[in-house]
């Protein structure tokens, strides 16, 4: 009887690992065909499938730039962009989500409800009216006009909220006042540096939010000189490349490695995060 | 401590008020002013518009292009929540099963996961190369016999929907799993070691117990992807020729509100009442399927087992 039960259990798992690399060729297949695409030529590409890189990799690169599309360019940009909208993310959603959990005050419980709310709303489908204000106002082909939204990060507040809810630490913030720290300070001085790892968490998913927001920039930003990554992938699409697929290859590898390499470095905080942001409601 | 409560009333608000300011400078009144185009004949080069009432939302029932895209991302969403929910959703019982031990599940779970960084302009740019006609796939299936000649892939229907399918559930479903996962685990242990000594079968267990204890989670689940499913854009628009092609079977909401913008004109009051078509209906799904969902039980039939299970859950979430 023991037995039976072991060896159906071995069977089991057997049958539970070849499912699990099945899952894991889908998964990994298409990148790494991206990757060793970016190092192959045309030529190469055009004469067969491979799954080892090859040497062509500087001269898919010289083609890519070769044409006009100006790719350091675009990664300043969206690199400049995705710092900008992690700092003010991170920085505001903190400070509010502290203050809807430290202090007492009317329609506080209104507020975490509404923001609740706020994640289930798909507010950018009101990106015309955005666009008609921002245009009205002069900050349309302006990164203002992608960051200054982000003041209001519903997501990035609930998960704040949560962070803090798990760590807050009452006594910190009464001996801060007791030696005559102002709310502010206490904020600045006491809970931020403690927020760290949150923080991160929280820079992480702004960071690489921003860095692939394709719908908003391509509607908001108009001069080729403030052109984001995800809006040079576009614009590769075009005659000039057509043929091109080495330089295409690479052109897109190049806006995909620098995450999956973020990811190879902080996945633990990643996943931690992704659950917490969930959990709990 | 009177006068320490006073001070701490304004303080509160000091900490909300850029969230407070942000919100109704670039969340409410954008809103509002979608709706209030939606009811003008605005374009982007006119400075004059009139206000023309319904005419905009007339004119989108008239033609089938609005009922189609709506029908079209329903479709590419249903398609995808589907199967990425049940995978999900059967890799974490392998995850959380005692009896298997999978190793590595960290591993596993990261690596899962990792699509659902990259950027989907480029996943979607990256998959239109390898089904290209002198793409991979095509050279891969004539080489191994699978066709005799290549296939223009891109412009069958059945395949760009598959596609486009297949890309978010490739994106999501590591992050389904994850959270799923979480769920399981904050579920007490004591429940299943009761009812493995009332003799229950592993199904039981997961109808009775995973199931209606993982329901709050599974209404986020539902309520995030149906939020996000409604505003799929980049995939859709980068996979073909940004239209929507072939035939507009992956045309969804945004494409077409972003064709209305960009066509020649800028039919920016069109394009708006497109945004807020979609707003009223994917906002009303998504508010009504979490209020109505959130605090029922699932089925009546045994109320006295089911408030244990409660009381259990609530104390082992605070």
């Amino acid at each position: 009887m023991i037995n039976k039960y072991k060896f159906s259990t071995y069977v089991m798992r057997f049958f539970v690992y070849v499912l699990l690399f099945f899952l894991l060729i889908v998964t990994i297949i298409p990148i790494w065909l991206l990757i060793v695409n970016a190092t192959r030529s045309t030529t190469e590409i055009q004469q067969g499938l491979s799954i080892l890189p090859s040497s062509h990799m500087i001269e898919n690169y010289n083609i890519l730039i070769g044409r006009g599309l100006n790719l350091p360019r675009g990664f300043a940009n969206s690199l400049f962009l995705a710092i900008a909208s992690t700092v003010v993310t991170v920085y505001f959603s903190l400070l509010t989500a502290y203050g809807l959990v430290v202090y007492q005050f009317r329609g506080r419980k209104l507020i975490s409800n509404f923001i609740i709310v706020l994640v289930m709303i798909p507010l950018q489908l009101s990106i015309i009216g955005f666009y008609r204000f921002m245009s009205k106002i002069g900050l349309t082909d302006n990164y203002l006009s992608l960051i200054l939204p982000l003041l209001a990060n519903a997501g990035a507040v609930f998960f704040g909220k949560q962070y803090f809810e798990s760590m807050l630490i009452q006594d910190l913030i009464d001996a801060a006042r007791i030696d005559g720290a102002s709310e502010l300070g206490i904020f600045h001085l006491v809970m931020l540096p403690l927020a760290v790892p949150g923080a991160a968490t929280l820079g992480i998913f702004a960071f690489v939010a921003s860095w692939n927001n394709f719908f908003n920039a391509f509607i908001l930003i108009t001069s080729l000189q403030k052109y984001t990554l995800p809006m040079l992938v576009q614009t590769m699409r075009g005659d000039v490349y057509r043929t091109e697929y080495g330089a295409i290859y690479l052109g897109l590898a190049i806006t995909i490695v620098p995450i999956i390499i973020i990811y190879a470095i902080f996945s633990r905080y990643i996943v931690s995060g992704i659950a917490l942001g969930a959990v709990k409601e | 401590m009177k006068i320490a409560m006073f001070k701490k009333i304004p303080t509160g608000y000091l900490f909300l008020t850029p969230f407070i300011i942000g919100f109704l400078i670039f969340g409410l009144y954008p809103v509002l002013n979608t709706l209030g185009l939606s009811f003008t004949n605005t374009t982007v080069m006119s400075s004059v518009h009139k206000f023309i009432w319904f005419d905009n939302f007339k004119s989108l029932f008239k033609d089938h292009v609005f009922i189609r895209a709506v029908g079209n991302t329903w479709l590419i969403w249903m398609l995808n929540f589907i199967p990425q929910v049940g995978i999900a959703m059967f890799l974490s019982v392998l995850f959380t099963s005692a009896r298997l031990k999978v190793r590595a599940i960290g591993t596993w779970r990261a690596l899962f996961f990792l699509p659902n960084l990259l950027m989907p302009a480029a996943v979607a740019a990256l998959f239109n190369a390898l089904f290209a006609y002198y793409g991979p796939v095509n050279q891969f299936m004539v080489r191994a016999g699978f066709m005799s000649e290549a296939t223009r892939f891109l412009e069958s229907i059945l395949v760009t929907r598959g596609l486009v399918v297949f890309i978010q559930w490739w994106m999501w479903f590591g992050q389904t799993i994850i959270i799923l996962m979480a769920g399981m685990t904050s579920i007490p242990i004591t429940l299943y070691e009761a009812a493995m000594v009332d003799g229950a079968s592993v199904w039981q267990m997961f109808r009775r117990i995973t199931l209606p204890l993982l329901k709050p989670i599974l209404i986020f689940i539902f309520v995030t992807s149906l939020v996000g499913g409604m505003q799929m854009f980049d995939i859709p628009f980068m996979l073909t020729d940004g239209r929507g092609s072939p035939l507009s079977s992956i045309q969804t909401n945004n494409i077409l509100m972003y064709m209305k913008f960009a066509s020649s004109k800028g039919h920016i009051g069109l394009a708006s009442s497109v945004g807020v078509m979609v707003f009223i209906m994917t906002t009303v799904c998504a508010l009504g399927i979490f209020y109505f969902l959130r605090d029922r039980d699932l089925g009546d039939k045994q109320p006295k087992r089911r408030l244990s299970i409660k009381k259990n859950t609530e104390r082992s979430q605070s």
